[in-house]
């Protein structure tokens, strides 16, 4: 049999089933002479370095499927490698017993795959999806016409969630809101969370040594993935803790804003008003929000302009003066002319040097 | 689940899920089982021929018969139907990955910030049950349940109904009407939500942002145009050739901010200095790119045509102006309130 009639497919489903028939585990050369797709290609005394580095990669791939592909060490040869043995147990590998889903489960966690059909997790999601039509529940397909989906744009996303997995250290240049550039950072991922909207990392920075988060959305760079591995906490879910802890930073800042009845800003805000004010005569109605960081909230605020007015507090109040000011003097019919050419620097002197100041003194007291 | 390229890992899955379902399901026809898997007819005769063949390599280290798998050749190939007869090592579902586990967790938490889906005992439950049913830790991804619609289950209900809808709707530009809609798909991208449907009023399919619906009623008039009908495509918005170019300047290192306004490969020229860029964007109204600017103040400028700059400079001075006129009736009530209490001394 030609080595190429064997399919990727097939050599590591092959492999699965032997390993997975094996009570004692298979060492690499019991693997790489007698199994479908190895042993076409094994050469008896020869040099075989190519397919042992093919059988390395498949283990990474199997186990990413989460199946537990267990090595052994030889109790009399500890440290050599040749007398590895590998397995995997049947007791780890089967969905356990008591694992069942009613139908109008399947339903939901049918519809909970496809919130994942573009970009990140749509493998996860969609191999997630095959195991679950393994337990051959029929269900209605909910998604007729339905098409609930998370998207996330932010490339930082996908390195993220493989680095989290491995533990394993990252590098990534951010650029914190207010700040003009962008940073390197170091850090131990621990978790991807979406509140409000946003995607953030919840990691320990490892030049402070301190829990930070980031905003997916201002990692601007590509993540560098290092070979540090870190230890992660035991026993805490970090991905709830992350919530918690956005939900509780959101509890401390709150401001006053009117807006325009009718506008997109009143989509926006009014159904996260944690209080209102009925209309006076001649006045808007008042909203209170909650907002987890200045800048951030002041950058959304002045970004609906003229829908939206902010009472109090006067210190963002002055943020997103400042921010409408800037972008008013930066584009006025005034900077065009003397401009001549498009572009001759209308950046530097946008932000009036009492703006840059108000922000930067802002952004210290975030934690980002 | 709908069909989509596999890769070979994808592949195994497939395999390692087939398995356990085909010995549950002796006899099943091939298009009964292609359909619960969410692949072709021919990719599934395939799968089941792979299976066949495959095994373990068992004491003969040879792949004997009876290390392998076996089905009911006749049966599959005369009635395309699948009875395993033999199988080997495997035959219960593969767990899952703690990424798998946490890609279905992550979406329920999405889909509870939907009034319809909030009972939280159950999604604690179902969440614990499938932590327990995958390998590793817990999940590293959560959504927090903040982007839901109440205006969703409705007009779910509506579209399943086959009834058409009524609502106030509010166009970007800020006018009002009302409209009469046949429901034909409900999207959502993260916080927002969207309608397409048969615009009885425009006489084509429409696209209607939820939050900018009111006043939703479910007529008692059945829909007369349903998504067979229509051609409805995956993506949401689809770029049109009239689209308007505008070019910005802003540092390199803060182009991803600006998000779904630059497609991949948006080209970029060297800015007026040395750490800025030039990039063209497309938009296709001024409104969406004023709210950009104004958001990434200090660090985006639009460079032309004039009259985007116009569009930008008037949102912002708007913006601005509620101050400046808030601020002088402030003194004036003030100054009055001072004067009519000191005439009350």
């Amino acid at each position: 049999m030609a080595a190429d009639a064997i399919s990727v497919e097939e050599r590591l489903f092959s492999l699965v089933l032997a390993l997975v028939a094996t009570e004692h585990g298979l060492t690499k050369a019991e693997i790489l002479s007698n199994v479908q797709g190895y042993r076409q290609r094994y050469e008896v005394r020869g040099d075989n370095a190519s397919l042992e580095r093919q059988f390395e990669r498949d283990k990474d791939d199997i186990r990413e499927l989460g199946v537990p592909l267990e090595t052994i060490e030889s109790p009399q040869d500890a440290g050599n490698n040749q007398n590895l043995r590998y397995r995997i147990p049947k007791g780890a590998y089967d969905l356990p017993s008591e694992v069942s889903f009613t139908p109008e489960e399947v339903t939901l966690l049918n519809l909970a795959g496809e919130v994942w059909r573009e970009g990140s997790l749509s493998s996860e999601s969609h191999r997630a999806l095959l195991k679950l039509a393994s337990l051959g529940i029929a269900v209605d397909d909910p998604t007729i016409g339905y098409a609930p989906r998370v998207r996330v744009r932010e490339p930082a996303f996908g390195p993220l969630t493989s680095a989290i997995e491995r533990q394993l250290v990252v590098k990534f240049p951010y650029f914190k809101p207010g700040e003009r550039t962008a940073l390197l950072r170091t850090v131990a991922p621990l978790a991807l969370v979406q509140h409000q909207g946003r995607w953030h990392l919840s990691s320990i920075d490892r030049d402070r040594d301190e829990p930070r988060t980031f905003l997916l959305s201002r990692i601007v760079g590509p993540v560098t993935t290092t070979r540090t591995v870190f230890e992660r906490p035991a026993g805490v879910d970090s991905a709830a803790a992350a919530l918690a802890e956005l939900d509780r930073v959101l509890q401390l800042n709150t401001v006053v804003i009117a807006v325009e009845p009718g506008s997109d800003a009143e989509s926006r805000f009014v159904p996260r008003a944690i209080a209102s004010t009925a209309a006076a005569d001649g006045e808007l109605p008042t909203h209170t929000l909650n907002y987890s960081d200045q800048v951030l909230m002041a950058d959304e605020l002045a970004s609906y302009g003229p829908e939206v007015r902010v009472i109090r507090p006067v210190a963002m109040r002055d943020q997103v003066i400042a921010r409408l000011r800037a972008v008013a003097e930066a584009h006025s019919a005034a900077r065009d002319e003397a401009a001549g050419a498009p572009g001759a620097s209308p950046l530097t002197p946008a932000a009036p040097t009492s703006a840059r100041a108000s922000r930067r003194q802002a952004a210290a007291r975030t934690t980002r | 689940m709908s069909a989509r390229p596999m890769q070979a890992q994808d592949k195994l899955a497939f395999l390692l899920s087939l398995v356990p379902f085909l010995i549950e399901h002796d006899g099943v026809s091939v298009t009964d089982a292609a359909a619960r898997f969410g692949v072709t007819p021919e990719e599934m005769r395939t799968a089941v021929r792979l299976i066949a063949i495959s095994g373990v390599p068992g004491e003969s280290r040879q792949y004997g018969p009876d290390d392998l798998f076996d089905i009911d050749w006749d049966e599959f190939e005369e009635d395309d139907r699948i009875s395993i007869t033999h199988h080997v090592a495997i035959d219960d579902s593969p767990r899952f990955s703690s990424r798998e586990a946490a890609a279905l967790i992550a979406g329920l938490q999405y889909l509870s910030s939907l009034p319809e889906n909030a009972d939280r005992a159950a999604l604690a439950s179902l969440t614990a049950k499938l932590a327990s049913g995958s390998t590793g830790g817990p999940a590293a991804v959560a959504v927090s349940a903040d982007g839901g619609d109440a205006r969703v289950a409705p007009l779910r209900e509506a579209l399943l109904a086959r009834r058409r809808v009524s609502f106030d709707y509010r166009s970007a530009q800020g006018d009002r009407e009302r409209r009469l809609v046949d429901p034909l798909r409900i999207d959502s991208e993260n916080q927002s939500w969207y309608l397409r449907g048969w615009d009885h009023s425009r006489g084509a399919v429409r696209i209607f942002r939820l939050d900018r619906m009111s006043a939703l009623t479910v007529t008692d008039e059945d829909s007369s145009t349903v998504a067979a009908d229509v051609q409805l495509s995956d993506a949401l918005f689809e770029t049109s050739p009239d689209n308007l170019t505008i070019r910005v300047e802003l540092p390199e290192s803060a182009l991803t901010l600006l998000g779904e306004y630059l497609p991949d490969g948006t080209r970029t020229a060297p800015g007026s200095s040395a750490d800025l860029v030039i990039a063209t964007l497309r938009v296709g109204h001024f409104h969406g790119l004023k709210r950009l600017i104004a958001l990434l103040s200090g660090v985006a400028t639009v460079l032309d045509p004039p009259e985007a700059r116009a569009a930008v400079a008037d949102w912002a001075q708007r913006g601005l102006d509620q101050y400046t006129h808030t601020a002088s009736s402030t003194d004036a009530a003030s100054s009055d309130a001072a004067s009519s209490s000191s005439a009350d001394k």
